[in-house]
């Protein structure tokens, strides 16, 4: 239990960098069945912009951060909507060739940011607000770059629960979610709805780029290493379900946490993985589904 | 001559490349209840679906009050005032009651919250139930949550899919009265219905289908019990 409590801080600081990162997967995976594979080169596209703010641009780290957020939003959404719209949109229906189509996509992306920027990381400094950290008890500490993430994503979560809930096309979006056919018929323009979901879901690709350049250095695949347990994250926590893509990231985060505190970080996956087997074959359906009085 | 309010010719479709429907013809004048019947798997819905524009048909065309609906995508069809509540009451089951009624309700920008109140006096059971998430409700609730989902949206022609079945008697009732003051409010009626007296009871035109072709359609008048179990080989 010690080791479960020391390693908290980093557990949910994970589990909130792969909630980001499994926000917009779980959308475009429960809404259009498209396994998105160039999403982890999404959230590249987020942390480089940080850095083109920062290191082009000029912006004083002190705000740029803050700068960064909507604007990579904005970029990387924009790229996901262009990609729905121009080539992933001719495949639905078609998951496989979704995955073959989306891995390719994601091969231009990584070649396109080694291009730019070269192939070396690149850092982007953390403001000097959130520089040093909390000290919890002895032992636990909790430094503010986390801190601001974890809080990040709180506020994406709070900001999706209401659009979902509140908004027209949050509730459009749950409805095609849940039957696209039934909402055609409802009158509810489901390609619509499927460039909004791409363009939200690739946008919170981007908000966790930009989460990611305060943990480690911002390289071309960065992405890439997000992808897999983001999409673990997804399948455990119930497709198109909020509650349970929330519990299954911070889970999953204290889990890796707690297992590589004293395993290495080989092994550590590989239980990762066999706990995450075991559970699926005793609930595939992960961990929350839509309730219903019917028997399937 | 008036324009019929619904007019299908030489219709065929089917899946992939199993025909279903081959050159049906059906028309539906304004402010009627047209019945559709036949036994199971003569394709009843196949046809209500290639009419709502969930199936591409292979041949033939659709027109809605005169113009010519055949490739329009099915929130378009609804948009025009086609409104469909398909077999096997459907909702939105992690909406609730309230959110199924508006989010079909702002689908179609006709901006009339008075149709949720209408709907909801039409269908006064759903009115405690609101909060209730849908795929919680019963069979007959889900009906008649299918039914003012699709009346929300403003339909001049409303087509339903065998709205009594697994219903129990009393709740029938209530969907067979709702039905029939629908079509009395002008709004034409597209009915595929199983049970003939309750086909009988409703329909002013009734059409039958058997292995994917019309082989019968007139007025009500001109059929019997005797002659409809005879035509279904029931």
């Amino acid at each position: 239990m010690d080791a479960i409590i020391s390693q908290l801080p980093t557990g949910l600081a994970i589990g909130a960098v792969l909630l980001l990162a499994a926000l917009g997967l779980n959308f475009t995976f429960g809404q259009m069945g498209v396994i998105n594979m160039a999403h982890g080169e999404l959230i590249m596209t987020g942390a480089y912009t940080a850095y083109v703010l920062h290191a082009w641009i000029g912006l004083n780290p002190a705000y740029s951060l803050l700068i960064a957020l909507p604007v990579a939003f904005t970029i990387t959404g924009t790229l996901g909507w262009l990609l729905e719209l121009s080539i992933i949109r001719h495949f639905y229906a078609r998951p496989l060739d979704t995955l073959l189509l989306t891995f390719g996509i994601g091969m231009i992306l990584q070649q396109a940011a080694r291009d730019t920027f070269g192939a070396p990381n690149v850092d982007v400094p953390a403001p000097a607000w959130l520089t040093g950290g909390l000290t919890l008890t002895d032992g636990i500490r909790i430094h503010y770059s986390r801190l601001f993430i974890l809080a990040l994503t709180i506020a994406c979560v709070i900001a999706i629960a209401h659009y979902l809930n509140r908004s027209r096309q949050g509730r459009q979006m749950r409805a095609v979610i849940h039957n696209r056919d039934l909402a055609a018929i409802t009158g509810i323009n489901t390609r619509k709805v499927d460039a909004t979901t791409f363009f939200i879901g690739s946008g919170l690709a981007g908000i966790a780029g930009v989460a990611l350049t305060l943990i480690g250095p911002t390289g071309p695949t960065l992405g890439t290493n997000y992808i897999v347990d983001a999409f673990l994250v997804v399948v455990v926590g119930g497709l198109g379900q909020l509650r349970g893509t929330v519990l299954a990231a911070f889970t999953l985060g204290i889990l890796n946490a707690t297992v590589e505190a004293w395993a290495d970080a080989s092994l550590a996956k590989l239980i990762v993985f066999a706990t995450i087997v075991a559970f699926l074959q005793a609930r595939p359906q992960g961990l929350f589904t839509v309730k219903t009085r019917a028997l399937t | 001559m008036t324009t019929p309010h619904l007019n299908v010719r030489n219709l065929s479709a089917g899946y992939g490349r199993a025909r279903v429907l081959f050159d049906i013809d059906l028309t539906v004048h304004p402010g009627t209840i047209a019945c559709v019947m036949g036994r199971n798997g003569v394709g009843k819905t196949t046809l209500l679906n290639t009419i709502a524009g969930l199936i591409t048909p292979t041949t033939g065309t659709i027109t809605h009050t005169g113009t010519d609906i055949t490739t329009l995508a099915p929130h378009q069809r609804t948009r025009r005032g086609i409104a469909y509540a398909p077999q096997g009451h459907d909702t939105f089951a992690p909406l609730t009651v309230a959110e199924n009624l508006h989010v079909a309700h702002q689908a179609t920008r006709r901006n009339r919250p008075d149709l949720i109140d209408a709907a909801l006096e039409r269908f006064p059971r759903l009115k405690p139930l609101l909060g209730r998430k849908a795929g919680l409700l019963s069979g007959g609730q889900a009906q008649q949550l299918a039914i003012a989902r699709a009346l929300v949206t403003d339909p001049d022609l409303l087509i339903l899919d065998e709205p009594t079945e697994g219903i129990q008697p009393n709740i029938v009732a209530e969907i067979e009265t709702a039905i029939t003051d629908t079509a009395a409010q002008g709004i034409t009626v597209l009915l595929v219905e199983q049970y003939l007296d309750v086909a009988l009871r409703l329909a002013d035109t009734i059409t039958v289908i058997d292995a994917g072709r019309v082989i019968h359609t007139g007025p009500r008048t001109e059929l019997t019990h005797r002659s409809a179990h005879a035509l279904m080989a029931i």
